[in-house]
């Protein structure tokens, strides 16, 4: 791997930890319920992105499995979720 | 032919977190939750399916889970995404500078048009 490609896939990890904190504090001190659960959805997209990119710098595949299954877990969650809150009932 | 597939890995991985960035910002910014849904779609469709772009490109064995994984988020994103507006709608949580609402208008010439003597229009505030 030489430099280039290392040094953004560093500062691509450090700016998406950062956009994970931002997301963490607004679901904190959201507006409303929707709000917070968009901001959900956007952690869970964040975290899946820093999962490729260690996937990337370790350069093992393993970490892209992870993601796989977090996306899945994440996509159900957020539909479960918009459903509770609209109908007040999940099933 | 590395050093082609590097550079289209470090362009990748530039304009995915570059899209996470401007979702983010959008998310923070925007004004009411249907305009933030707008800006957070870009982050799970253009940012993280770039960053797979590249982790298809460089790493060993992980081809077939990128696409996988592509064809997933490219599916479920916007059906997520809908599935919160929708709720949003449902719930009442009002549009800021609107300045018209079909999905309103819609279920109310449909309640109209279902109500019967047994089942009358609610009474409208």
């Amino acid at each position: 791997m030489t430099g280039a490609l290392s040094f953004v896939l560093h500062a691509a990890l450090a700016i998406h930890i950062v956009l994970v904190a931002v997301c963490v504090w607004r679901v904190w001190r959201g507006e409303n319920v929707a709000d917070r659960l968009i901001g959900a959805d956007l952690v869970g997209t964040l975290i899946l992105a820093v999962l490729v990119i260690v996937a990337l710098i370790r350069s093992n595949a393993l970490y892209i499995d992870v993601a796989l299954g977090l996306a899945v877990l994440g996509f159900v969650s957020t539909i479960a979720l918009a459903k509770y809150i609209a109908d007040e009932q999940m099933f | 032919m590395t050093s082609v597939l590097q550079a289209i890995a470090i362009l990748a991985v530039f304009t995915g977190t570059a899209f996470s960035v401007l979702g983010v910002l959008g998310f923070i910014r925007m004004p009411d939750v249907y305009t933030r849904l707008h800006a957070t779609g870009k982050v799970s469709v253009f940012g993280v399916v770039l960053l797979l772009l590249a982790a298809v490109v460089l790493t060993p064995l992980g081809f077939s889970k990128g696409l996988v994984l592509i064809f997933m988020l490219v599916l479920g994103g916007p059906a997520a995404s809908h599935s919160i507006a929708s709720a949003a709608h449902a719930i009442g949580i009002p549009l800021e500078r609107f300045t018209r609402d079909d999905l309103a208008a819609v279920q109310e010439s449909a309640a109209i048009s279902h109500a019967t003597a047994e089942n009358p229009l609610p009474p409208q505030a």
